[in-house]
């Protein structure tokens, strides 16, 4: 989006790592650790990706899903908010959002019938359950939907750097960000920024010269990139008995 | 207030202001800050699609927009299976203004009603977004004066440039002539028109171009600023439903409005240019000569406004629309009342209406009448320059999207799902 970042509940509502961090004390009696938790989330970003892919939406409204589900469980316990039905909720509330509709029994077609879901207790879910749901994720958002995300700067910062054939590596780069908690974290571009410097040592580009003039804290742009690179050693492929026993701890609600 | 019923705990209910197409809105007592409010109650439906989208995108919007001329979204909350949103409760509304024949509007008045409309224009379109809505019963107004933008629920973020949107947006007669063109791809001029078509009916008291059917408009738009030249409007041509108009010049815009000053004329002239690329934004206008000059603007607190609004009658666009035109002159004058039989029908949309030899509205000499179309081709009023001549003449109901145009915007949203020409995700 190109409105202006600055002045939007998205930026006034950029968490610390703390805040985000914590696990709730109903899921902790379950027996849920931090880690769980973490694995959890990157497992069911992942399904609201495959079921955004059958549903064929934009790269934004995957985006946005995501961003709500992570942003959910800053303040919402696994235990109370079933992760197995809010992940495609907020992929049915994204896509209204960002003007591109799923139909709610379309979204329930792929939910039974395709992607990986976390387990099969995701087929017992119900279209009026999405329904139910999607209020309760209103409130629980307490009603901001407007989310910003670094495509669009990503864009314009590699055509600012005349690195553009560094496209490609770097939008993929900021699709695996939505693996972490970043875009509660940082303001989008930043994140943009820690693709395009992950991107360049990849790829063997120099653009120091280009970081410098931008003068931005190159300390923050490291830790991010840390992160996302943490991503890929640990989170890119989790062994599924590993998500099984993560998610074992999780009974669905009657 | 009637029927004492709580609500969410926060708000004692009050009287139902009115109905609209997705909700009841009725009045209440914030118990919390002692505030009237109005609670508009959206219905969810039987379990079909959840949360409509309209709701959405105003819920959305205005939970980013905060300015002193926009409607302020103070609560929302679910009450049983509905979604109500809370907000700030307004007395009356620019449409009431304008229509209340007791109220004498000075030029500083309108220049205040102006400004704040353009105020709201300006925030909106700094954080992007589109209102396409505008119009003056969505114009309402406050305890305090204050004029503020309401119904979002057309709104829309201009996001990639490359997305298309649907050209069935405003109230025809505040149709901006590229949105009549077909354009799919549009920007901040849209609203600009129609802040310039609201500017002309405030001098004039009725409304400024009055069209019956989307080609009328344009026959109406042509006919009061000229048909516009290639030179004009380079991008017309190319434009989806674009037909060629027969040349007809432009009567002096000072025959239309006797009244106005030359800054108020030239302003006008800027907001309700054809080319969308040379219209005058928001800000630019708020920078005119015309606010900086005399008369200042009368203080909003100070502006007349119509006694109070009937109950039943209120905020949502969707309420007004009578089914048939409203007398507002003295009673002895309600034979002069036209039916307006174009009104209320569906929006008849420009292709496969240009062939049917469709009289081309052109003006004559004494600049009143359109001759090319007589009363009884379409039973209305024809545009005309003295506003002495319509002072006692009923005003034809307001086009409101009917529902028709919703069920088209509605395909078209539907639709969206189907354009996914975003870049595949990419695997490393």
């Amino acid at each position: 989006m190109a409105a202006n970042f600055w002045t939007s509940s998205h930026c006034k509502k950029l968490l610390e790592q703390e805040d985000i961090a914590h696990v709730s004390p109903i899921d902790q009696n379950r027996g849920l650790t931090t880690e769980d938790a973490k694995i959890i989330k990157v497992h069911l970003s992942n399904y609201i990706r495959k079921l955004a892919q059958h549903a064929k939406v934009r790269q934004r409204v995957v985006a946005t899903a995501i961003a709500y589900f992570r942003r959910i469980y800053t303040r919402k316990s696994f235990s109370e908010y079933d992760p197995r039905l809010v992940a495609p909720t907020c992929l049915y509330l994204a896509s209204k959002a960002e003007e591109s509709t799923v139909q709610a029994k379309l979204l329930h077609y792929y939910m039974k019938n395709f992607g990986t879901a976390p387990d099969e207790k995701v087929f017992r879910y119900e279209i009026k359950d999405v329904l139910e749901m999607e209020m309760r994720l209103l409130e629980a958002l307490d009603y901001y939907l407007v989310i910003y995300h670094p495509y669009r700067p990503l864009v314009q910062l590699l055509q600012d750097a005349g690195l553009t054939e560094l496209i490609q590596t770097t939008w993929a780069l900021v699709n695996d960000s939505y693996g972490t908690d970043l875009i509660l974290m940082y303001p989008p571009y930043v994140i943009a920024l820690a693709c395009i410097y992950i991107g360049c040592i990849l790829k063997e580009k120099d653009a120091r010269t280009w970081f410098e003039e931008l003068r931005v804290d190159m300390n923050v742009i490291k830790n991010i990139a840390m992160e996302i690179l943490d991503f890929y050693d640990n989170y890119r492929q989790i062994p599924e008995e590993r998500v099984h026993a993560a998610f074992i701890k999780l009974p669905p609600r009657s | 207030m009637a029927e004492l019923s709580t609500t969410s705990g926060r708000y004692i209910k009050g009287v139902t202001l009115g109905e609209g197409t997705y909700g009841v809105v009725f009045k209440a007592l914030d118990t919390l800050t002692n505030r009237t409010v109005a609670v508009k109650k959206i219905r969810l439906g039987k379990y079909k699609e959840g949360v409509h989208v309209t709701a959405l995108r105003e819920i959305k919007l205005l939970k980013e927009l905060h300015d002193p001329n926009i409607i302020e979204l103070i609560d929302v909350y679910p009450h049983k299976r509905n979604l109500n949103l809370v907000f700030e409760f307004m007395e009356s509304d620019l449409e009431a203004v304008i229509k209340d024949r007791n109220i004498v509007l000075s030029s500083a008045d309108i220049k205040s009603y102006m400004q704040m409309t353009l105020k709201g224009l300006a925030q909106c379109h700094k954080k992007w977004v589109l209102h396409r809505d505008l119009k003056p019963n969505n114009l309402l107004i406050a305890t305090d004066g204050q004029l503020k933008l309401a119904d979002f629920g057309l709104a829309r973020i201009l996001g990639s440039p490359d997305r298309n949107f649907t050209h069935q947006v405003f109230a025809r007669w505040y149709r901006a002539p590229e949105l009549l063109f077909g354009s799919k791809q549009y920007g901040a001029g849209v609203d600009i028109w129609a802040a310039g078509c609201i500017f002309a009916e405030l001098m004039l008291r009725r409304p400024f171009l009055q069209g019956s059917s989307d080609i009328d408009q344009l026959g109406k738009i042509f006919a009061a600023f000229g048909t516009p030249r290639e030179s004009q409007w380079p991008d017309m041509t190319s434009l989806p439903d674009y037909v060629e108009y027969q040349y007809c010049p432009a009567p002096p815009l000072r025959s239309l409005f006797p009244m106005a000053s030359e800054d108020a004329l030239d302003i006008l002239l800027r907001m309700l240019t054809f080319d969308p690329k040379s219209r005058i934004t928001a800000q630019q206008a708020l920078e005119h000569r015309y606010f900086l000059i005399e008369p200042a603007p009368t203080r909003p607190v100070l502006l007349p406004r119509p006694p109070t609004r009937p109950e039943g009658k209120s905020k949502p666009a969707e309420v007004a629309s009578p089914a048939a035109p409203i007398v507002l002159s003295p009673p002895n004058k309600a034979r002069r009342v036209t039916l307006f039989p174009g009104g209320a029908g569906g929006d008849v949309h420009s292709s496969g209406r240009v062939d049917t030899g469709y009289p081309f509205p052109s003006r004559d000499a004494s600049g009143g009448t359109v001759p090319g179309e007589t009363p009884s081709d379409h039973g209305e009023i024809p545009m005309s320059v003295d506003m002495r001549t319509t002072a006692g003449q009923a005003i034809p109901p307001r086009p409101t999207l009917n529902s028709t145009d919703r069920s088209y915007l509605k395909r078209k949203l539907d639709m969206d799902l189907a354009v996914s020409h975003y870049q595949e995700e990419q695997q490393i």
